[in-house]
């Protein structure tokens, strides 16, 4: 095996993990500050999707303008998720929640199954598809663009969780009684984690829609995304990070290798294995917190 | 037995026959009625599930989550008649609750507990001002301010949980068993701090305990309660002198073994 190939594969393996981490943020977004594992982070990814191409068919908006509408529009709809689907059931136990947020995402899929159809569109970025080259090395233009972007909303994640607002958000989902005993609204607290996480989709949505088109599929990134939160630590932003680079790279070369051996789809072997272990070996996660045990 | 002399001034808080319900059919408390004045620090006594917690989650607002109910009954803070409120609200007017068992956010630092106390409305220099306040108070949370917080020992969480409760910038503080698996020493350093921040601030105070003796000494009024009901009320000296609380609260009494107490107990009624 060439050295230089090798290289290829690790480089576009960590870029394609970083696009993965873009859509995981938004898992981590809401488990960080409210516990909750939003299995509906998908069909959001892919709804997200559908308010940009539907800002710039309905009101003629251009992509620059189309995408900061589509968050807003993204950012009220999470509101009203929380506020109609999930405050009823505050208190509850964590499978009716978790069962809730399955039962989003068929709605959200159904829907726009309904409404759009289900014929796949192009976002429309206008990213050439020939490769950048450096040295001997053909890189993704589009993965690359998608990985800044990830690394942008990880900054700006990052520090949010250390704004008042945020350590608010990181208390309420230490502990719901004792912030209401402090006087915070936990329940405005989760709506807005819902909605930063919607918004967080539409970033995700519009680098993913450009890269594999605008459908229903879109919502499948759940099941990478989920595999990336989950070794990271579902409450770690750095986490998703790490996680998301390490899995992107573990498919791109782990299948080349794989691939020729067993004759091909080796790469959902890989994220199956990934998760399987995490789960049995490293149940926090990378960077997930312990539940604190004093002796 | 109502003999309240400190009462005659508007009290900050009085609760008048306060019944709670929770899941709509189980009656928790029935019918309190209770005063704390005006700067005042008083203690409401009582074995393991007499009605004490949820007495202050009334007061609070935290019955909600726990399906509670106050079903009849008014509690009056300040003047004014507190209703459905939510408990952030109950919180801007100036009732603090510091939950029982210490409950500190975990995962944060002890400087992020009590910045998540903090009200919103706050500015960054007076929330600065607020923890360097609470941190004279608290000399030994001041030494662990970056620590994870679930890494304290039992102690600094209790000081931390009073502390985040200080932030919210109550006016009536209620502390709902602070003495709790707690060793003695530290148990009165934690109540002498309460009680300096009562004379210093003026802060009134309700003190719920099952450790009485620890809470008898620094408070000037008691109330007792027993299977939800209000059984005695008197100041803490009489309390104190009371057989029947040595007996039963104290570990005193006339040294009866713990078989013949029970006994004892089983015979007796406060209210029949």
């Amino acid at each position: 095996m060439d050295f230089w190939y090798l290289a290829e594969l690790t480089v576009n393996g960590a870029l394609t993990g970083l696009l993965y981490a873009l859509f995981a943020m938004g898992l981590v977004l809401i488990y960080k500050s409210s516990s909750v594992p939003n299995l509906a982070q998908g069909a959001l990814t892919m709804v997200g999707a559908y308010a940009v191409l539907e800002m710039g068919r309905l009101l003629g908006a251009p992509l620059w303008l189309a995408i900061p509408l589509a968050a807003v529009a993204m950012f009220f709809l999470g509101l009203g998720i929380e506020r109609v689907a999930l405050r009823p059931l505050a208190g509850r136990p964590i499978i009716m929640i978790l069962m809730m947020t399955l039962g989003l995402d068929i709605f959200l899929r159904g829907t726009t199954m309904a409404i759009f159809g289900g014929s796949s569109r192009p976002m429309g970025l206008g990213v050439t598809y020939d490769p950048l080259f450096v040295g001997p090395m053909l890189i993704s233009r589009i993965h690359l663009i998608g990985a800044l972007v990830s690394l942008a909303v990880f900054v700006v994640i990052v520090f949010f969780f250390r704004t008042r607002t945020g350590v608010r958000l990181r208390a309420i989902s230490d502990d719901y009684m004792a912030s209401w005993s402090v006087g915070i609204s936990v329940e405005r607290g989760v709506g807005l984690s819902w909605a930063l996480a919607s918004v967080s989709a539409v970033a995700a949505s519009v680098i993913w829609g450009e890269i594999q088109g605008v459908d229903q599929s879109l919502s499948l990134l759940l099941l990478k995304g989920l595999t990336v939160a989950v070794l990271g630590g579902l409450d770690s932003v750095l986490g998703a990070v790490v996680a998301g680079i390490i899995l992107g790279i573990l498919e791109s070369v782990g299948s080349n290798f794989l691939d020729p051996l067993v004759g091909g789809g080796s790469r959902d072997l890989i994220v199956a294995a990934v998760l399987v272990l995490t789960v049995l070996l490293r149940p926090h996660g990378l960077f997930g917190r312990h539940d604190i045990e004093r002796i | 037995m109502m003999m309240d002399a400190s009462a005659k001034t508007d009290p900050i808080l009085s609760l008048n026959s306060v019944e709670v319900l929770y899941d709509q059919v189980i009656l928790a408390i029935r019918g309190i009625s209770l005063e704390v004045p005006r700067g005042g620090m008083v203690a409401l006594l009582g074995s393991n599930g007499a009605g004490k917690s949820t007495t202050l989650k009334a007061i609070s607002g935290l019955l909600k989550p726990e399906r509670g109910k106050v079903s009849r009954g008014q509690i009056t803070f300040d003047g004014q008649v507190i209703g459905e409120n939510p408990p952030q609200a109950r919180v801007s007017m100036g009732i603090c609750h510091v939950i029982e068992g210490r409950r500190v956010f975990e995962h944060l630092t002890p400087d992020e507990n009590l910045e998540a106390a903090a009200p919103p409305s706050m500015t960054r220099a007076q929330l600065n001002a607020e923890k360097e306040r609470i941190y004279e108070y608290f000399p030994r949370l001041a030494e662990r301010k970056s620590a994870e917080s679930g890494y304290l020992s039992g102690g600094e969480q209790q000081m931390l949980a009073i502390g985040r409760g200080l932030m919210t910038q109550p006016r009536l503080l209620m502390l709902d068993e602070p003495s709790l698996g707690l060793a003695p020493f530290l148990v009165g350093e934690i109540f002498g701090i309460i009680q300096r921040i009562n004379r210093e601030q003026g802060l009134s105070v309700l003190l719920v305990e099952q450790n009485a003796l620890a809470a008898l000494d620094v408070v000037s009024h008691g109330y007792l309660i027993e299977n939800g009901r209000i059984v005695m009320h008197d100041t803490a000296e009489t309390m104190k002198a009371n057989s029947d609380i040595q007996e039963f609260y104290l570990g005193g009494g006339e040294g009866r073994n713990f078989h013949d107490i029970k006994h004892y107990r089983r015979r007796k009624r406060w209210l029949s």
